[in-house]
């Protein structure tokens, strides 16, 4: 899609998908922070790794195994909850545990079967070795992210606030969150094989939470967060690719600097004492 | 407030049991309350004032009964309701940089009554500016809400309840934060509500203004209803009063 801009084939591809996947995880990931569910987008994020392993050892398409695996977490987080009694932490906790041990188990024994090459790409992510079809599936997932947001705006924002405020004023508070939790899973899963199982939980969180340092409204962080995001991830995917530097971490750590510079900048944390507030 | 009028809420032989727990926290309660009736909910920590509240609104799971709020089902039309139904909830805490203007928090009350994939207009926009009037915080629309005092925070909190133009309207301790003026001034704005028709059902223990008209007081002791009466407004306070009295010597 970039062609035009890059004329090197690996390098484009490689800078389309980083730029897509950055997008719809941290467009997401404004909703996982602010919504307090961050754990729950850390197990759907290991969930998605877990299923992406199995799928790749039993010879399913690992991208569909991981959607499933991470929606069925989804949908069991509240049910078993319920029925165990536990809150909500210990649950994730368990899966969250649970969903690692099978990732890696898959993992080591194809390592032990020869099987390695493909499942390191699980873990710490490949940019190099796309199909065309994969780019086009996280254009599509960072376009419904979008819309999504667009849509539902009013509701996420009222969910974001407080979610008994939401649910008492009428909002169909449920099914809007099965809804982002499904829209978080195919993100996750879309994007596991070019950010890694083990790195994909930065994207979800920390451009989000870099945004929430400047940002006084919701609605910028929606723009901030993508755009940190996606800048970050086009220039990591540039260099790492140029200087042969592992591309899926070296964005991680640079996302995680722009973080920190931001919370070192941070207008929030200041005491101004000309300003009324 | 008369008997021959269709009740807006009827609650007949509910229980209400919180998920998880062994023992409805509601036990058998039945309640018709009238339009535009002023009720008073009273008694202890944990008698369930704040449990019948959400059962009226459909927040809670009913496990026995029947409930009828505005002629819909509370079980099955939950969601209806609430979009005609306000409710100020009692424990709120704010992080102090959430991304939210007051200006903001108050609109969101109408998201409900909007429904999904609608934007809001100028009669919301309208509106929600009316109730930050009527609460005289319009000076604060544009401040980040986490920044503000518990008292500013609830204010708030009852002009977004207000500015869905509510049927039925659910304070929960609405004056634990507020000073006496202001106190004085929503309890005067809560009566001219109840004059209107809108029903108001508020939980409290402190009045410093009471509507001009008759007052209907509910007691809750256990998870039951232990006293229900109408009384003129100048015997509220030693009626609440016998209540607390009551449930001491018990
Ligand atoms: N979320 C909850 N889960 C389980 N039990 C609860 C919950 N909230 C309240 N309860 C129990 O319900 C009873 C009534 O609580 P509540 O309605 O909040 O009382 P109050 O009259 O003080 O508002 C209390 O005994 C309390 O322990
Ligand atoms: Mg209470």
């Amino acid at each position: 899609m970039l062609e035009f801009l890059i004329s090197n084939n690996i390098v484009c591809h490689a800078v389309e998908a980083m730029l897509f996947a950055s997008l719809s995880c941290s467009i997401l990931g404004v909703i996982v922070t602010q919504f307090n569910v961050s754990s729950i987008g850390f197990t759907m994020a290991h969930a998605a790794f877990a299923g992406a392993a199995i799928g790749m050892f039993a010879g399913i398409n690992s991208t569909l195994a991981a959607i499933a695996a991470s929606v069925l977490v989804a949908l069991l987080i509240g049910p078993v909850g319920e029925y165990s009694k536990m809150s909500t932490d210990s649950i994730l906790g368990v899966f969250f545990g649970m969903t690692m041990a099978i990732a890696i188990f898959f993992i080591a024994y194809m390592q032990y079967l020869g099987m390695g090459m493909s499942a390191t790409a699980l873990l710490f992510g490949d940019v190099v070795s796309l199909y065309r079809e994969e780019i086009y599936a996280l254009a599509g997932i960072s376009v419904i992210s979008i819309i999504f947001v667009y849509l539902f705006y009013k509701e996420i924002s009222a969910l974001i606030f407080n979610r008994k405020i939401a649910e008492a004023s009428g909002i169909p508070v449920k099914p809007l969150y099965y809804g982002i939790l499904f829209i978080i899973a195919l993100a996750v899963a879309l994007s596991l094989n070019i950010i890694g199982g083990l790195l994909l939980f930065v994207w979800l969180v920390t451009p989000a939470a870099a945004a929430y340092q400047f940002c006084h409204s919701l609605k910028s962080m929606f723009i901030v967060a993508p755009a940190i995001a996606g800048t970050v991830s086009v220039i990591g995917a540039l260099a790492g690719l140029a200087w042969s530097l592992p591309v899926a971490p070296l964005t991680a750590i640079m996302i995680t600097s722009v973080f920190v510079v931001s919370m070192i900048l941070s207008p929030k944390r200041k005491i101004s004492y000309r300003k009324p507030y | 407030m008369s008997s021959h009028q269709k009740p807006v809420i009827s609650l007949k032989n509910i229980y209400t049991a919180y998920e998880g727990a062994e023992y409805p926290v509601i036990r058998d309660v039945s309640l018709d309350i009238f339009p535009g009736e002023f009720v008073i909910i009273g008694g202890p920590n944990g008698a369930g004032k704040t449990t019948i509240l959400e059962t009226i609104n459909g927040l809670l799971k009913i496990t026995h009964g029947e409930a009828e709020v505005l002629g819909m089902n509370v079980s099955s039309k939950g969601n209806n309701i609430r979009k005609r139904v306000g409710y100020v909830i009692q424990n709120f805490a704010f992080d102090p940089m959430t991304p939210f203007n007051v200006g903001e928090i108050v609109l969101m009350g109408r998201y409900g009554l909007i429904g999904p994939l609608k934007k809001t207009g100028e009669k919301d926009i309208n509106r929600a500016l009316e109730a930050m009037k009527v609460l005289k915080i319009e000076n604060l629309k544009d401040m980040p809400i986490g920044k503000l005092s518990g008292g500013q925070q609830q204010k708030a909190l009852i002009a977004q309840s207000i500015a869905k133009d509510p049927e039925i309207l659910l304070l929960d301790e609405p004056f634990s934060n507020l000073d006496l003026l202001t106190r004085e001034f929503v309890s005067e704005m809560l009566g001219e509500m109840a004059r209107k028709g809108c029903t108001i059902i508020i939980v409290s223990h402190a009045f410093d203004a009471l509507p001009d008209f008759d007052i209907r007081i509910v007691a809750m002791n256990e998870g039951r209803i232990s006293l229900d009466e109408t009384c003129s407004p100048d015997e509220v306070e030693n009626k609440i009063r016998s209540i607390s009295g009551e449930i001491q010597n018990a």
